[in-house]
């Protein structure tokens, strides 16, 4: 896969680079955003790699910048650890994934293969959201993207769910991305399952989107699990 | 003449003068009187030894022509014998015109040494000279005897000189008694005279003896007998608040203006007077008098402001040393500094200045040892030690007085420690407030190395765990960059800690490219991400001030701050705002070592300008500055002798100057590249 990396730190782009390759992509540089836009111009890679702080223009401008001239491309920003604010802000503009600073290899490769698998998705245009009941509980299947298209969908899902059993699974599929307005769906959705008197749990999502989903105080009403195997209720 | 007379005293030398002037008059009459006495005298008795002889001639003048000797014997007997002229008439004799005697009253025979011993010319009239008869001596007078116009015969008359000299004798003891009276009596009344002229002097003198002695109340001049005055008719004497202006000219016409004029003088000056008549002895005793009432009137008012000083002194808050000039050691301390420093009175007196604040001693002493310093010298947060060696901060205050009559200066000490203590505290919090701020961009900082070192160890663990052999090139390439980022990061570390490190209390010799290195290598990508360039313009070599580098850093993060706040205020609401920019600069300018920091922000308006060091005065939105640090950053610029010039204008910029001296001796040729 052509990956395209903005960042302004040179040591950082030639570890990108030398990491990149060994994992058997193809990269292209870029120092500021800027040059990254130009690069991105002429070399159409599908996937972009770009850090959010950086001088002149910054990661969340070139994010918009890409999104407004080709929606289909997938954007991975680059944020500092634990800087939540930006990661959310960059997933309400579209971002596909974010990977925080410093970026470890186990988590550039899952950022990587999920969006992967998303373009793969994308490309077969396979369902998002699959409803099928459990003994104790309607597991809510969710697999690509949730993105604000998939707004009623959820809704659905959730009013179906809600009828048949008074435990609700949602499971995520290890590719999940969810982008800034799905999650106020989603956390709209639990929050008045919540209040039917549902019990909720979640199994399968990356840590990433954990740690989205802690930031917006949805995994305080949801038990999580690793997998949907182990999703007990009390 | 006169000069040993310089020696006796006023009386003596009236007493000498006037004795001397009349002996000396009455001397010149005695001797003038005596010598027209004594001629007078014996001028009378020749003349009537003349008229004897005349007379003898006329009537003896026939006897002489008929040589009728016992007639003309009986005459010349009885002209001598007449009554008391036996006395003076020694002899008389007659000669005839041949020279021979015809006849004489010596009762024995004719001395034969008078034959011719007083011979008359031929025409002369009279004829007298001294002549010797026997063991007697006479002076011979010798007339003619004439018939008609012949001369017949001289008739010789002696006087006997021995009854002249018992005469003249009698005249000279009468003079001599005379003059011994006058004497006698002159001495008493020139006695008497001279003690009455010179009583008041010897008695002015006898009361200066005693004000010189400083006995100024027995001096009997105020309570003179024919005084109806009292001391307690004078306001000024029992107000001491209320000096007698009438004596004080000078200070009457400074001060008295500022004071209003009336109510600080007497009417009438109940006690300042000067008589109309009298001789001078009486003006000088009135002179006198006025004199030692304002003398003691000005001992009053200084002894009460002596006691005043002293009790200042002794019970002041602050302590207090009286240091000699030239010694450099102290004369006296007030129980202050006793309670302060540690050591006793005694311990203190004597001691080298020196000891308790060296540098600033030096600094002092060669201060007032530069030409005359007339002003008080201020010297803050200066290190002295008390006895135990513990090292304090005083402010201190040296004024050259005398002392003693010796040069001297009057050093107060204000134990400032505890406050320097407090406000390092209030800066340590100020610096903490300004980490906090700092700990997010620090934080991003930090990450950017440990990101490269992360891949970079990643990317070697990856490759080996894959199996394949990684290209020696790529394998020296992560190795060297990953250890350049470990010094990175170690470096930011450093910079961070020495920032938060809290600030001792002594000084050092700073250059001030280091600190804005430090400072800006904690900032200029942060700034950067603002859109804000940080541009330097340092002077190097710079010569050295003495301050804290940490505290420095402390103003500079500030002004620095507050450059990039302005710049961000500049961009509000503007489309295509212009890249922030922040240019810091050294420099040496008359002396002083410079640091501005300019930048292109929005200005201070002009009514705010000689606030913005006002501590809590901020423009900011409540919350987001406590307009502390502009006030700390004074404070601190203040603390090294320095000062902070803005220039500003509303829409272009503001530029903050700091300058401090240089540090004497300090070469200052240290690079500005530490980081």
């Amino acid at each position: 896969m052509r990956i395209l990396v903005i960042d302004d730190e040179l040591p950082t782009l030639k570890m990108f680079v030398l990491i990149l390759n060994a994992m058997g992509h193809e990269v292209l540089t870029a120092e500021s955003g800027e040059q990254g836009l130009e690069v991105m111009r002429a070399e159409k890679p599908p996937l972009v790699l770009t850090d959010i702080k950086m001088p002149g223009m910054d990661g969340i401008e070139v994010l918009r910048k890409i999104k407004e001239e080709n929606q289909a491309t997938e954007v991975i920003v680059i944020t500092g650890h634990g800087d939540m604010d930006l990661a959310i802000k960059a997933l309400n503009l579209d971002a596909t994934d974010f990977i925080n600073k410093p970026v470890r290899r186990e988590a550039l490769q899952g950022a990587l293969s999920r969006a992967e698998e998303r373009m793969q998705l994308k490309h077969d245009k396979a369902v998002a959201l699959n409803i099928f009941l459990r003994e104790d509980a309607a597991v809510i299947a969710v697999r690509g993207s949730l993105s604000t298209a998939s707004e009623s969908a959820l809704k659905d899902a959730f009013r179906h769910a809600s009828r048949s059993r008074v435990n609700i699974i949602l499971d995520f599929a290890e590719n999940t991305s969810i982008n800034g307005a799905a999650i106020a769906v989603l956390a709209d959705c639990i929050r008045s399952a919540r209040a039917d008197g549902c019990r909720i749990a979640m199994a399968g999502l990356s840590d990433n989107f954990r740690q989205v989903l802690d930031v917006m105080g949805i995994s305080r009403q949801v038990t999580a699990f690793r997998r949907l195997e182990d999703v007990v209720f009390p | 003449m006169l000069r040993p007379l310089a020696k006796l005293n006023l009386k003596n030398k009236f007493f000498t003068y006037i004795l001397a002037v009349i002996l000396i008059i009455s001397c010149v009459i005695a001797l003038l009187a005596r010598w027209i006495l004594v001629s007078g005298l014996t001028q009378e008795l020749e003349l009537r030894g003349t008229a004897v002889a005349q007379s003898v001639a006329a009537r003896g003048a026939s006897f002489i022509l008929e040589e009728n000797i016992p007639e003309l014997l009986g005459l010349i007997f009885d002209e001598k014998q007449l009554r008391e002229r036996k006395l003076l008439v020694d002899y008389i004799y007659v000669e005839n015109v041949d020279g021979l005697v015809l006849c004489h009253t010596f009762t024995r025979p004719f001395p034969p040494q008078l034959q011719g011993a007083n011979p008359l010319g031929e025409t002369a009239q009279k004829s007298v000279r001294l002549v010797r008869v026997g063991q007697q001596e006479a002076y011979d007078i010798a007339v003619p005897a004439r018939e008609g116009l012949y001369r017949i015969g001289t008739v010789h008359v002696g006087l006997s000189k021995e009854h002249i000299d018992s005469l003249v004798g009698k005249l000279r003891v009468m003079f001599l008694g005379f003059i011994s009276a006058i004497i006698i009596i002159t001495f008493y009344v020139s006695h008497r005279l001279a003690n009455y002229i010179s009583l008041p002097v010897v008695r002015l003198t006898k009361i200066s003896d005693d004000l010189s002695r400083g006995n100024f109340d027995s001096a009997g001049i105020l309570d003179l007998p024919d005084d109806e005055w009292k001391m307690s008719d004078c306001p000024a004497f029992s107000d001491s608040d209320m000096p007698c202006w009438h004596f004080d000219d000078q200070m009457r016409s400074g001060r008295l203006q500022q004071e209003g004029a009336s109510q600080r003088r007497c009417r009438t000056c109940v006690f300042y007077r000067k008589r109309e008549g009298g001789d001078e002895v009486a003006q000088l005793t009135d002179s006198f008098r006025n004199m030692v009432w304002s003398i003691r009137l000005y001992r009053r008012r200084l002894s009460e402001s002596e006691n005043t000083y002293r009790s200042l002194f002794n019970s002041g808050p602050d302590p207090i040393f009286v240091v000699d000039c030239n010694t450099q050691r102290v004369l006296d301390a007030n129980p202050r500094a006793e309670e302060v420093y540690g050591f006793s009175r005694a311990e203190l007196v004597g001691m080298e200045f020196a000891r308790l604040g060296p540098v600033h001693a030096r600094e002092c002493f060669r201060q007032f040892a530069d030409g005359d310093v007339a002003d008080c010298v201020r010297t803050p947060r200066v290190i002295h030690h008390r006895k135990s060696g513990v090292p304090m901060f005083v402010n201190v205050n040296a004024c050259p007085i005398s002392y003693r009559g010796r040069p001297a200066i009057i050093v107060a000490a204000t134990d400032v420690t505890e406050m320097v203590e407090k406000d390092a505290q209030l800066i340590q919090a100020s610096k903490m407030k300004s980490l906090g701020e700092m700990s997010a961009g620090v934080a991003h900082e930090l990450n950017q190395p440990l990101n490269a070192i992360r891949m970079g160890s990643d990317f070697l663990a990856m490759t080996l765990e894959g199996g394949q052999s990684i290209p020696p090139g790529q394998f020296h390439q992560v190795v060297t960059e990953i250890s350049a980022q470990v010094d990175r990061a170690s470096g930011i570390i450093n910079t961070l800690r020495s920032f938060g490190r809290k600030a001792d209390l002594f000084d050092e010799d700073v250059n001030l490219n280091d600190t804005v290195q430090s400072v800006t290598s904690l900032i200029h990508r942060q700034f950067l991400l603002h859109q804000v360039d940080i541009k330097l313009e340092l002077t190097d070599p710079l010569p050295m001030v003495t301050a804290q580098d940490n505290r420095l850093q402390q103003v500079l993060f500030n002004l620095v701050t507050n450059a990039r706040d302005a710049i961000t205020e500049c961009r509000q609401g503007q489309e295509h705002p212009p890249r922030g920019r922040i240019v810091v600069r050294t420099f040496v300018e008359r002396d002083k070592v410079c640091l501005s920091v300019t930048d292109n922000g929005t200005g201070i308006p002009k009514d705010v300008m000689d606030k913005v060091f006002e501590p809590f005065f901020t423009t900011k939105v409540t919350g987001e500055g406590m307009g502390l640090g502009l006030a700390i950053s004074y404070g601190i610029v203040r603390d090294y002798n320095g000062d902070i010039g803005i220039r500003s204008k509303e829409g272009e910029g503001t530029t903050f100057t700091l300058r401090f001296p240089r540090t004497p001796g300090a070469t200052g040729e240290a690079q500005g590249g530490k980081v």
